[in-house]
């Protein structure tokens, strides 16, 4: 067997501990590159801001410990730039997996901005249907959440003081990593009760909502820890996905290096494979 | 009885998918109360969807574990996971944290399903890496395209990329931004014509697989 046989061969244990080192020591000894901002993430961002004080902002945390890495960062993020603006709050979750989730990211965040639960923020928790929980927010939020996570009755609660449907929404968040999602909440959502919509998701999932993007159905889109990295530097803030993106350049730089070598060999071993033929004939 | 299995069934499906295309471009109150109404039902009946769900888990593990099928072992631990967190959350009232203690359920919740299942997730990075040393391969001139492509966008998308060669910040969101959109929006278009025919089709009678295929 030729080297570069052997090459193409590799043992893929070695490429395994090359990611693994590509990973693990970045994180140990950050590098801190700058990270360009995009116009997909100031969107959201700059909509935010533009917002008044005690407008309403529901976050949708539809995900589950799956996608912890890449959209607990972002929903940090969202809440810290939420609370800052002092907004009210509506968080909820239609993946069920995700409920406990989502109940310890929003309480912790409002806890160290000081907010108070029924005043400034709420979290309704994970009803069951999926889009079909959209369609009766959009009908009547009461409807749909009767009473929030902690089993408190929805009607009555200041946060929600002039809010009955989503129509009343004056800015959406959907932090999906599948369905139901960002493109359930704008399908069954913003579609029929016009509210404005922004994005957020795994960076799997980012170039397949690019159309909805493109076409203004959402007015920003934060992709994976890339995205959250982005909104971190926006807020001035550093947090995980700051600290994630070295390991994540130097395990896309290994991914790289490790396709063009293999295409080195590939050619090398094809060219070789032909000139034996040539020899043989 | 085929009446029943059959005519019934076809009628609610073809009145239902009618009245609710309508309902979309019909404002008034009561056609809105309706709307309200019926997403009330559908909210239970996903709640019993997920009841039926977790019956038939338990049945078709069950028989695993009756007739010592091969890897009855993990059915028997599924069980065990299932009904222990079932007996756990409910003693828990369903919450993970109660005034900021964590209860039994939040201590499942936290050490057991979150790190499980952002571990099977992070597997796949190591995966994925080994899959496109063996795979992603210039065999032809279109893999080729795609290598060039990826190539630049797994550059544009990270900090070290975007210093490197200052470019591929750019080119990747014009990769993005243009070549995938509008590809994808053609697939989205083509996707949903297809769901409005079949959707006609199944208003209309002439799919019927979802009725099952039964005895009549």
């Amino acid at each position: 067997m030729t080297f570069t046989e052997r090459m193409l061969k590799i043992d893929r244990r070695i490429i395994f501990l090359v990611i693994g080192l590509c990973t693990l020591l970045p994180l140990l000894y950050p590098v801190g590159l700058p990270i360009k901002i995009s116009q997909e993430v100031r969107g959201v961002y700059d909509h935010i801001e533009s917002l008044p004080e005690g407008s309403t902002f529901l976050l949708s945390l539809d995900f589950d410990p799956a996608s912890k890495p890449e959209l607990h960062p972002q929903s940090i993020s969202l809440l810290h730039h939420a609370f800052r603006k002092k907004l009210r709050v509506i968080a909820l979750t239609l993946w069920v997996s995700g409920t406990g989730m989502a109940d310890q990211v929003v309480t912790q965040v409002a806890r160290e901005m000081g907010k108070e639960n029924g005043k400034d923020y709420v979290f309704l928790g994970w009803s069951p249907g999926g889009t079909a929980v959209i369609i009766n927010m959009g009908q009547d939020l009461y409807g749909a959440f009767p009473a929030d996570y902690n089993g408190k009755p929805t009607k009555g609660l200041p946060v929600l003081q002039g809010v009955q449907s989503l129509r009343d929404v004056n800015y959406a968040v959907s932090l999906g990593a599948g369905r139901p999602g960002v493109e359930e909440w704008y399908v069954f959502g913003r579609d029929k009760y016009k509210f404005e919509l922004g994005g957020g998701c795994t960076g799997v999932m980012a170039p397949g909502l690019y159309p909805l993007l493109r076409s203004g159905q959402i007015n920003g889109l934060i992709g994976g820890l890339r995205g959250a990295a982005e909104y971190e530097t926006l807020m001035d803030q550093k947090g995980k996905a700051i600290a994630g993106m070295d390991a994540q350049s130097a395990t896309h730089l290994a991914i790289i290096v490790l396709v063009i070598m293999c295409n080195l060999f590939y050619f090398s071993s094809r060219s070789r494979a032909r000139q034996q033929g040539q020899a043989g004939a | 009885m085929i009446f029943l299995r059959r005519q019934v069934p076809l009628l609610i499906t073809l009145i239902t998918g009618l009245v609710f295309a309508g309902q979309y471009y019909v404002p008034h109150p009561a056609s809105e109360q309706m709307l309200t109404s019926v997403t009330k039902w559908l909210q239970i009946i996903g709640g019993f969807a997920l009841v039926l769900g977790v019956s038939s888990l338990f049945h078709v593990h069950a028989v695993k574990i009756r007739r010592k099928e091969a890897g009855w072992g993990y059915s028997f631990v599924l069980y065990v996971g299932m009904l222990g967190t079932i007996a756990i959350g409910l003693w828990s009232n369903g919450k993970e944290a109660v005034d900021g203690a964590m209860t039994a359920f939040g201590w499942i919740y936290n050490f057991m399903m979150v790190p499980l299942q952002s571990t099977m997730f992070a597997i796949l990075a190591f995966f994925i890496a080994s899959a496109a040393y063996r795979s992603f391969r210039a065999r032809s001139r279109e893999a080729a395209v795609l290598l060039i492509a990826a190539v630049i966008v797994m550059m544009g998308r990270v900090p070290l990329g975007e210093y490197l060669i200052p470019l591929s910040g750019d080119l990747s969101q014009w990769i993005l931004n243009v070549l995938n959109a509008s590809v994808r929006r053609a697939i989205l278009i083509g996707v949903s014509l297809g769901t409005v025919a079949l959707s006609i089709k199944i208003i209309f009678g002439m799919e019927r697989s979802y009725l099952g295929g039964g005895k009549e």
